[in-house]
């Protein structure tokens, strides 16, 4: 049975054709959708015991329309649809015969889009049936000839989908739809000649596509889906209504079951509409905005180029802002991550001005901000503040970049700027920092004497710890601080840390206290190659 | 019960009949690609309508709130279909234990009537409190995103979300587990007096035992069960393993 083919070959592949999906709306699930369609129809013909190919045919299509998913799953539907209405009350299939099927395939798939879009699944579905009618023309044609010209048709028109659409473009990729179908009709060719085709066209792990895409800012609404169930239905008159509700409309059916794929931004009006006309089945809505955020996130961590990153939601619910004094690539991350507005660089030796301050203030949106100086010597600063910004300013007087992460942590975007303030103040004095930096001077400090080069630990700003070894140094400052009582060690590491000196810190620090998580993060800062966080 | 299903890949598990809570997690240990969720059809609901057609006068029929599932929605499709029996479909606007104690309410009422009417009361008074041991599994399903829970990338944070009218919002978030249990039991005290309260957790008995205790004596005192349970299929996609929290409806 070619279309087992088909299948096995499809499902193959099925992660290749997800990573192409760029149309119409990057909803990453091309792939799986058509697998499922195809499955939904192998299924139904299994469990029939047809064997002449009309009635195979009006199976695979009811099945498909069955188990439909997604635009292309529907479009698919379709080709399975003229397929069977070419071949119907047939027995076998001359070379002529199979090639016409090809082609009204292709029609009926054209006959359920809207709008037709040339450079899509509908395009190969044609240029597939082009390739098999010239085929069967030639006096000694084979069925398998036919499909084979069917398979050679459809990778060619493939090739050209990104000649055809800006889209495909603009992402490097082809159309994914067609390259599945490619694929389909590539099964088939092999489970009928038992032959080889050339797998190397379609193994290359391409980027996935929806990367280089911008959400638009409406997003891109629901994708919704259902079957409608009735007596005369009227297709044209549902297609009619639904399309006046959304884009990438697709209405196909019959009288008695009618298929709806539309992406709308207000699906109950569809549901509610469709209802009217049947009993609704497989109803599915998805919001495409979220799926298209999710590729983008996974193809981030997966170390690919970063995109159009989500930016934190501006509009809180309280109205307040929060400015927060940074330095260190890594550590600028982690602020921004956990929602701070804006970042204001400097710190230890480059302590940025008041002014600096109250630019970074007012220039939020809020009339309420929420500032955090992460540096003792900028705390001075910092209190000006209020006095000169156009907005009320709430200081939260952070000493180290932990408490100032703990604080931010402690923000909640629901609460009034006042207690917040407080929860932060509160948050910041849970957390003990251990600064670790080299001497620059010879001194004498807390009663320690230090020379210059040495390794000095300061604990909440304090002298406490020399040394020559960074990790004897930071673990006898935490022994000091009594490490039965926290959980957690964050050792935010410095420009100048090497990796062997943050393995062999780590490492002594878990075996030394067994009882407390250590996390490594990329701080980036300068002048201390490691800040610790203890709580 | 008409269950919710689960799928891996392309394979569909009907929660609680195919998988229960336990396989369900070994199964998530071992999977590459993560589960999605789906509901049940409008069908699956007429089966079952129909069968109590022959039995009861009435239906009482409650369900996960419909900002979270078309479950209430394929309920009242299905409803549509069956001729001659009364079905209300309830939005419960809230997800897991609440909606067992919102059926004990129902199950207790004299009448049919009665009984939707004491349901209707109590769905603005559920409240759920989740602490997830991680984001992923939630925002993969697009309930919650990294940025409104303000949770970054980079550290290790653990969200504490709460499901009320049937929205998802992050209640805060906190650096490590251990400080994060505490601050859950805080966040319950301030909705007492209770009704009913639950704690339910994925693949973290002990804990949940802990937390129960911690509550127990202080709502037993006011005639309040503190009961434990699984969190199951559906429900754990998108928590994820280790997930803790309370279900509960405020008096």
């Amino acid at each position: 049975m070619a279309l087992l083919g088909s299948l096995s070959w499809l499902a193959a592949n099925q992660e290749e054709v997800n990573r192409l999906n760029v149309f119409p709306v990057p909803d990453g699930d091309t792939g799986t959708n058509m697998l499922l369609t195809l499955q939904s129809a192998v299924e139904d013909i299994k469990d029939s015991p047809a064997t002449d190919v009309g009635r195979i045919a009006r199976i695979a299509a009811h099945g498909s329309l069955m188990g439909a998913r997604g635009n292309s799953g529907v479009i698919l539907s379709q080709i399975f649809r003229g397929f069977a209405k070419a071949v119907e009350g047939k027995t076998e299939l001359a070379p002529a015969e199979l090639a016409a099927a090809f082609e009204e395939a292709a029609n009926a798939a054209y006959r359920a889009v809207l709008k037709p879009t040339e450079g899509t699944i509908l395009t190969v579905a044609r240029e597939a049936g082009r390739a098999a009618a010239a085929a069967a023309a030639h006096p000694h044609a084979t069925s398998t000839g036919v499909i084979k010209a069917a398979a050679e048709g459809a990778r060619k028109a493939v090739e050209k989908t990104p000649s055809q659409l800006q889209i495909l473009r603009d992402a490097g990729v082809v159309d994914a739809g067609g390259f599945g179908l490619q694929i389909m009709i590539e099964g088939m060719l092999k489970s009928v000649e038992e032959s080889d085709v050339d797998i190397s066209k379609i193994t290359i792990a391409r980027p996935a596509a929806q990367s280089a895409l911008e959400l638009p800012e409406e997003g891109w609404g629901y994708c919704t889906e259902f079957l409608i169930a009735g007596e005369d239905l009227d297709v044209d008159r549902i297609r009619d209504q639904i399309a006046a509700l959304g884009d990438s409309v697709l209405v196909v059916g019959d009288r008695d079951l009618v298929k709806v794929h539309v992406h709308t931004d207000d699906p109950p009006r569809v549901i509610g509409l469709a209802s009217q006309h049947g009993r609704l089945d497989k109803l599915n809505v998805g919001d495409m905005s979220t799926q298209h955020r999710r590729i983008l996130e996974e193809s981030q961590t997966n170390g690919a180029e970063p995109a159009a990153a989500a930016g934190p939601d501006r509009q809180r619910a309280n109205q307040v802002g929060i400015v927060a004094v940074v330095s260190g690539d890594g550590l600028v991350d982690i602020f921004k991550g956990l929602g701070v507005d804006a970042i204001v660089g400097g710190g230890q030796t480059k302590n940025p001005s008041t002014g600096d301050l109250v630019s970074a203030v007012d220039a939020l949106p809020y009339d309420e901000v929420i500032l955090l100086p992460n540096n003792k010597n900028v705390v001075l600063a910092a209190r000006e503040v209020d006095k000169l910004a156009s907005k009320q300013v709430h200081l939260v007087e952070t000493h180290s970049m932990p408490q100032g992460i703990a604080a931010v942590i402690a923000f909640n975007g629901d609460r009034p700027a006042a207690a917040n303030a407080a929860a932060m103040k509160a948050a910041a004095g849970h957390v003990q920092t251990i600064e670790v930096t080299r001497a620059v001077r010879d001194t004498r400090s807390s009663g320690l004497r230090v020379k210059k080069g040495d390794v000095i630990a300061l604990v909440n700003d304090r002298l406490d710890t020399t040394g020559d070894d960074y990790t004897q140094v930071v673990a006898d400052a935490l022994g000091k601080l009594g490490p039965d009582a926290y959980e957690l060690v964050t050792v935010y590491r410095g420009a100048e840390a090497g990796d062997q000196e943050v393995d062999a810190l780590s490492r002594s620090l878990k075996e030394r206290f067994p009882g407390l998580e250590v996390e490594v993060q990329a701080g980036g800062q300068d002048h201390y190659p490691f800040i610790l966080s203890v709580e | 019960m008409v269950p919710l299903k689960v799928l891996f890949g392309n394979e569909s598990f009907r929660d609680g009949v195919d998988l229960d809570s336990d396989q369900f997690f070994n199964r998530l240990a071992q999977s590459s690609n993560l589960p999605t969720t789906s509901a049940p059809s409008p069908g699956d609901f007429a089966a079952v309508y129909e069968r109590l057609a022959r039995e009861c006068a009435g239906v009482i029929s409650i369900h996960i709130g419909s900002q979270l599932s078309a479950t209430a929605e394929s309920a009242r499709v299905g409803a549509q279909s069956v001729a001659g029996l009364p079905v209300h479909v309830i939005d419960s606007r809230s997800v897991t234990m609440t909606i067992a104690f919102l059926c004990l309410v129902a199950a207790q009422s004299p009448s049919l009537a009665e009984a939707v009417q004491r349901v209707e009361e109590r769905i603005p008074k559920q409240r759920v409190i989740a602490l997830l041991d991680t984001l992923r599994y939630i925002e993969m399903g697009g309930r919650v995103n990294r940025a409104t829970a303000m949770i970054g990338t980079m550290l290790d944070l653990k969200p504490l979300l709460g499901v009320a009218a049937g929205d998802i919002k992050p209640l805060d978030r906190v650096r490590t587990r251990g400080r994060a249990v505490p601050r859950m039991v805080e966040l319950l005290r301030e909705d007492y007096p209770l009704e009913h309260v639950a704690v339910m957790h994925a693949q973290a008995p002990d804990e949940a035992e802990k937390v129960a205790a911690e509550v127990r004596l202080e709502l037993e005192k006011e005639g309040v069960e503190v009961v434990t349970g699984q969190i199951g299929a559906v429900l754990g996609t998108h928590t994820g393993p280790k997930a803790l929290g309370f279900a509960y409806l405020k008096r």
